[in-house]
């Protein structure tokens, strides 16, 4: 896991998903919680949201936009992407090998 | 769970700390209330707001790890902790050791377990006045340097508070007849009696009503007046701490400090312990450790556990 979010414990998949979601362009919070819900099946709750907002926030890993209206967008920065990149690399590794093991060992469905 | 969205949204947004609103109050909100639009009845969500809030307000106390929304120093805010901390163990500390050391005035302890204890609770206590000037030094110089206006406020509440108290327990110290022993003890009597008369508010008293409708008036005052007074030095002190805007290197040393602190609160309670487990009240029942002197004890444990985790994070900072 990159050491920017090797941090963040129980928070690093709230982190991921965010992360991931910024990858594609800056959004603020409720655009946000429908575009992981759409693509990760998973709803983030408004705290949790906000917790690893700030601490994305406090490691430079993202950073907030002029506010629209009283929505305030963030994105991605490039420490941010380069941390997002190496965790996802990781992560692609862990699953190439399960899957290849699952093959050699339970066959392919 | 009633009321517009927006109104359940202003009720939930009470968990954050102010400092947390201001930064992020506004885009919470919108989201709270598109999320409650959404979804009107949700426990989880209610839930999961109100465990941010605490988290949030753990951080703004510089006990957790999360970045402080107001972009103070967190340093400043852990080392906050710290002398509240401080001051809650010292305030408890303070009454029980000056019970012991007024009961030596009149004899000696029968237990071996009371003596080891007065001795370290003793040297803490020293070690705690020590501590406490060397911390002050700097800080006294910094906010002298500074010449804020927004440190006036607190400074006058710390000095007016820090007067009442000196004055207050130099007077019932004065006139109390308990310290008249005359046992050469570990500690003067004047001082044993001073910090007698400065802690007389931490007493099972409160828990007798009728008894205490004995009590003089003046000395019931004093036990609902100093604690206010004590209240107003910490308060003080901690505002002047988060205003004075102190430099990274006084911020270390006081944090270096406060690693000290720690350690002497290890030894005070360790030496409280001996007494309350194997002290015994001997002689004359002049050393009994009552409940209140438990729950004391349970209190300045875990004011010392939330020290040292304020320590421990301003350590990574």
């Amino acid at each position: 896991m990159a050491r920017e979010l090797a941090g963040f414990g129980r928070y690093a998949g709230p982190a991921t998903l965010i992360l991931a979601s910024l990858a594609g362009g800056a959004k603020h919070g409720y655009a946000l919680t429908k575009d992981i819900e759409s693509f990760a099946g998973v709803r983030l709750a408004p705290g949790t949201l906000y917790e690893a907002l700030t601490r994305l926030q406090g490691q430079g890993l993202i950073e907030a936009l002029e506010s629209q209206d009283r929505r305030r967008p963030y994105q991605l920065t490039a420490v941010g992407a380069e941390a997002l990149r190496a965790h996802l690399d990781t992560q692609r590794r862990v699953a190439d090998l399960g899957l290849r093991r699952l093959a050699s060992q339970w066959g392919t469905t | 769970m009633t009321g517009t969205p927006a109104q359940r949204t202003a009720r939930l947004l009470r968990w954050y700390p102010r400092a947390w609103r201001a930064r992020y109050g506004d885009e919470f909100a919108e989201l709270l209330i598109a999320d409650i639009t959404e979804r009107p009845r949700s426990w989880t969500r209610a839930a999961d707001v109100m465990r941010g809030g605490m988290t949030a307000r753990i951080a703004g106390a510089g006990l957790g790890g999360g970045p402080l929304a107001d972009g103070t120093d967190q340093a400043s805010a852990s080392l906050v902790s710290l002398a509240c901390c401080a001051a809650v163990f010292l305030g408890l500390g303070a009454a029980i050791w000056s019970q012991l050391t007024i009961g030596w005035q009149w004899s000696l302890p029968a237990a071996r377990a009371t003596t080891v204890a007065m001795v370290m609770l003793s040297a803490a206590m020293l070690a705690f006045a020590v501590l406490a000037a060397a911390a002050a030094v700097p800080v006294v110089w910094c906010v002298a340097a500074r010449r804020s206006r927004r440190l006036a406020a607190p400074v006058l509440l710390t000095a007016a508070g820090a007067a009442v108290m000196f004055v207050g327990a130099r007077h019932f110290g004065n006139g109390w007849p308990g310290t008249g022993g005359h046992v050469p003890g570990l500690v003067p009597g004047g001082v044993a009696a001073f910090y007698w008369a400065a802690t007389l508010s931490v007493s099972a008293y409160w828990a007798h009503p009728a008894a205490l409708t004995a009590f003089p008036a003046a000395e019931l005052a004093w036990m609902a007046i100093s604690p206010v007074a004590m209240g107003c030095v910490a308060a003080g002190t901690a505002m002047t701490i988060r205003r004075a805007g102190l430099p990274a290197s006084v911020l270390r040393y006081e944090i270096r400090l406060g690693v000290a602190a720690c350690a002497t609160m290890v030894v005070f309670l360790s030496g409280c312990c001996a007494w309350l487990i194997d002290g015994g009240p001997g002689p004359r029942n002049l050393f009994h450790a009552g409940a209140i002197d438990i729950v004391s004890a349970v209190v300045m444990a875990v004011a010392f556990a939330v020290a040292q985790q304020a320590v421990r994070q301003a350590r990574t900072m």
